[in-house]
């Protein structure tokens, strides 16, 4: 039985051990002038006691108590959270995610579609606020995160020593990765190098924002779902979706990608390319930052040369689609278990609300002005760094606090100061940034279905999701025929996906008017 | 543990005979019985309270609404289960595991107990079976990182030697389907053969020398010792073992197992154990996954009474 057991307990385990898994977890209850919230953790977490912790109770007048979460493990202790009698009062959750969406329909959160714009800071864009809902109903403030982030990087001193230009279409990506792979770029002598990294995608979620899907929406394919005929149809239901697949699977199976895609750990995506192996990745824009960084540990004089970043690149008969983010990542959900009535509810959004002003976006995302940051020309520039206390203060910044901000400054967007390096390769890819994204915002393929969440799909995502992208996967590692992958997407569609689909048609349509 | 300790009070007070009431028996042996209490509240703590948990299979179980709130829906997501995509793949994937399990990762300790048992110069005896037990110390995460670095297509070690001494392409050991169960046998024999030994070697200890000497005096030679005179002094243990290993064939190790899945071999890795964390603690589908863990548990005591019946049947004592 012992198996049939394993989640009853972990579930039991959770509601019994909610409270010592906390932050601070001195007890269940803690008092009214007390909040507790629940996030992710990137480093160790933060001592209550700690300066940082201090400043922001001081600049709220309440004291806050919160459960940090490491990153890796964070939707699986949500699923765990929200099964215990535990949850906090303001969680950071994915709204999409099935277990919250259940758990929302159900009363656990506060619906608070007609009374978050009371609180101005909390809004934040009416759009993005939209696309982070369930079907038109919101249930927190979001994290702002940069609308546009996929871009390609690329080793520019190999692409000099092979003679070929920056790319603008997919073609000249193909050509550069046949040159990175056959004319030696690291002048070694050796045939070990291949072009394009790509690394096993955790999860099984179709439209992950990985390399497979930016390349889909270049050849034309819809960003997840995407209008044909008057219809919304989902990504891979389109003729340019088995084109973009046609030029990977060559790219594959011509060696011009890292052999071990199906391997290779996403938190070591960076290896292979300052360790003179692979010589593009294509992600999000911000990871340019730490190529700098990591050429920059190798040879301070010439990192500046080694990362050439271009924006979405255009088909091969130079139509040009980019590939655009939903604008945010997570939202703070305010569970009903502590606050239950209206006026606790405006009390806490207050509080929330004085949290997303720009002194409390500063405090979260840059930290202490004078202690570990000063401002200059509406730039943060770290100070103090060498004092153990400050450095504390500043990890507590980095590692932790940052993820309960909601306009915290992430790459282009905030409130908050934005932080850049001084040296000048810094300097100069955060311009070149911005005005990528501006013009790569002017082809963006917006999802549709971005606020609906269709429940088949709820109740049928678990068996449905790594349906077709596994057979995606296996189609481009050639164990599949293009025949065997429109099988497997028919099997997806007769396992429930008609239904998701008339649903997503409808949510949509309904949410239009 | 203490489970163990339970049978002695029992049996003594048979023999004890001159028909004591119940209450007498217990007063009598109230120690042993103070001593079997912890036993008995770890099993009732931590293996039956949470059995109240089950009915989440048949609920649309909902934590806000608790048990009694959410909806009662039956046998609905056992209807899914069976008639769903998942179930035959997972049967199947699991029983085959399970039967390789039966074939190579069963006989192997008995086989390297037997080789052991065979040295004569003691001190190449003891290291030898110290150091094939070690790897029973590593943690999962270790053997799979391990496998990684020894087989990765890119930067494999032992996968690139194979490579140089085969020849032809070069085989992705640690992602094609086709390898997936080979390099979880390998891993389980690396690591659990080596622990298991011990409790055959202690079971080979336990034959008398006088049975061997008999043997060589009727002019039975090295296999006929082990056959006639070995094999059935170790076979009331070895038939445990299997009682025991057929209570758990259907589950299969989860943390290896998961460590070593992928996009291209999810097909052919899954089994029950991963799908239920998959489903239930990654995706939040409480109910489904309590389901199918579920129908594994009732497979597994089926199982387990099942053999210990063959094993009566064959005339050997069963475990209970």
């Amino acid at each position: 039985m012992a198996g049939a057991l394993t989640l009853a307990t972990a579930l039991l385990a959770s509601a019994c051990s909610g409270t010592g898994g906390g932050g601070g977890g001195e007890s269940n209850q803690a008092d009214a002038n007390t909040i507790t919230f629940m996030t992710k953790l990137f480093g160790t977490a933060p001592n209550p006691q700690g300066e940082l912790h201090q400043a922001i109770e001081k600049f709220l007048g309440k004291k806050i108590k919160v459960t940090w979460v490491p990153n890796a493990d964070y939707q699986e202790k949500v699923n765990v959270t929200l099964a215990s009698d535990n949850i906090p009062d303001v969680m950071v959750v994915n709204p999409k995610s099935p277990a919250f969406g259940k758990a929302a329909a159900a009363g656990a959160f506060w619906d608070l579609t007609d009374k978050i714009k009371k609180y101005p800071n909390l809004v934040g864009d009416e759009k993005v606020l939209l696309n982070s809902s369930i079907n038109g109903k919101i249930y927190g403030p979001y994290r702002t995160r940069p609308l546009l982030r996929s871009a390609v990087m690329i080793r520019a001193d190999w692409l000099k020593k092979v003679g070929l230009e920056a790319p603008k279409t997919t073609d000249d990506l193909y050509k550069i990765a046949e040159a990175f792979t056959k004319k030696d770029p690291d002048g070694n002598g050796k045939d070990d190098t291949y072009g394009l990294i790509i690394p096993k995608w955790p999860g099984v979620e179709f439209a992950a924002s990985n390399p497979f899907n930016v390349i889909d929406v270049w050849f034309g394919a819809p960003n997840n779902w995407g209008e044909r005929d008057g219809k919304l149809v989902p990504e891979f239901d389109t003729p340019e979706f088995f084109e973009a697949n046609r030029f990977m699977k060559k790219m594959i199976q011509e060696g011009l990608v890292n052999p071990d895609w199906n391997t290779l750990d996403t938190a070591k995506w960076n290896d292979p390319f300052v360790q003179n192996k692979g010589g593009i990745i294509i992600d999000v824009d911000v990871r340019a930052t730490q190529l700098l960084d990591l050429f920059k540990e190798q040879d301070p004089q010439t990192y500046g040369d080694k990362v050439l970043t271009v924006g979405n690149l255009s088909r091969p008969d130079g139509k040009k689609f980019s590939l655009p983010f939903s604008g945010y990542n997570d939202i703070l959900a305010v569970s009903k278990q502590r606050v239950k009535t209206e006026a606790q509810l405006d009390e806490l959004l207050k509080t929330l609300d004085k949290l997303a002003s720009k002194e409390g976006q500063v405090l979260l995302s840059n930290g202490i002005e004078g202690r570990n940051f000063k401002v200059e020309n509406g730039e943060a520039v770290l100070i103090n760094q060498d004092d153990p206390k400050v450095k504390q203060v500043q990890d507590d910044v980095d590692k932790a606090f940052i993820q309960l901000g909601t306009q915290a400054s992430t790459g282009t967007t905030g409130i908050a100061y934005p932080r850049v390096p001084p040296e000048a390769p810094y300097r100069k890819d955060l311009a070149e940034r911005k005005e990528r994204v501006a013009e790569d915002l002017k082809t963006a393929v917006f999802d549709p279905s971005l606020p609906v969440v269709p429940p088949t799909l709820v109740a049928k995502g678990a068996t449905l999701n790594p349906i077709v992208t596994d057979a995606r996967v296996k189609y481009l590692a050639g164990q599949l025929t293009e025949e065997q992958l429109k099988a497997e997407i028919k099997r997806w569609y007769d396992g429930g996906g008609t239904q998701i689909a008339q649903e997503i048609n409808d949510l949509v349509s309904k949410l239009g008017q | 543990m203490a489970t163990d300790l339970a049978p002695p009070p029992v049996k003594a007070a048979k023999v004890a005979g001159h028909k004591p009431n119940r209450a007498q028996t217990l007063w009598r042996y109230r120690w042993l019985y103070l001593l079997l209490i912890p036993g008995l509240a770890y099993f009732f703590v931590f293996k039956y309270v949470p059995m109240r948990g089950l009915q989440i299979a048949f609920q649309d179980f909902v934590p806000f609404l608790g048990y009694n709130g959410s909806e009662w829906v039956g046998f609905k997501h056992f209807v899914d289960l069976f008639t769903g995509p998942d179930f035959n793949r997972l049967m199947y994937n699991t029983l085959f595991l399970a039967f390789l399990n039966i074939i190579f990762v069963f006989p192997a300790p008995i086989i390297v107990a037997l080789m052991l048992n065979e040295l004569r110069i003691n001190v190449l005896k003891r290291s030898v079976q110290s150091l094939i037990y070690i790897p029973h110390f590593l943690s999962w995460t270790i053997v799979a990182s391990l496998t990684y670095i020894l087989f990765s297509v890119d930067y494999g070690v032992l996968a690139g030697w194979i490579h140089e001494f085969l020849g032809g392409q070069k085989i992705d050991y640690v992602a094609q389907p086709d390898w997936f169960r080979s390099i979880i046998i390998l891993q389980t024999l690396w690591k659990t053969t080596g622990w298991t030994t011990i409790i055959y070697l202690a079971a080979l200890a336990g034959v008398s020398p006088e049975l061997y000497e008999a043997a060589r005096m009727d002019g039975a030679g090295r296999w006929r010792q082990l056959w006639h005179v070995t094999l059935p002094a170790i076979r009331p243990t070895i038939v445990v073992m299997a009682i025991l290993m057929s209570g758990n064939l259907l589950d299969m190790s989860f943390e290896q197992i998961w460590l070593m899945t992928n996009n291209l071999n999810r097909g052919t890795a899954d089994v029950f154990d991963t799908f239920v964390y998959y489903v239930g603690i990654n995706q939040g589908a409480y109910s489904y996954a309590t389901a199918v863990g579920l129908f594994k548990g009732v497979a597994g005591v089926l199982l387990i009474f099942g053999s210990n019946w063959l094993a009566k049947r064959l005339g050997q004592r069963g475990l209970f």
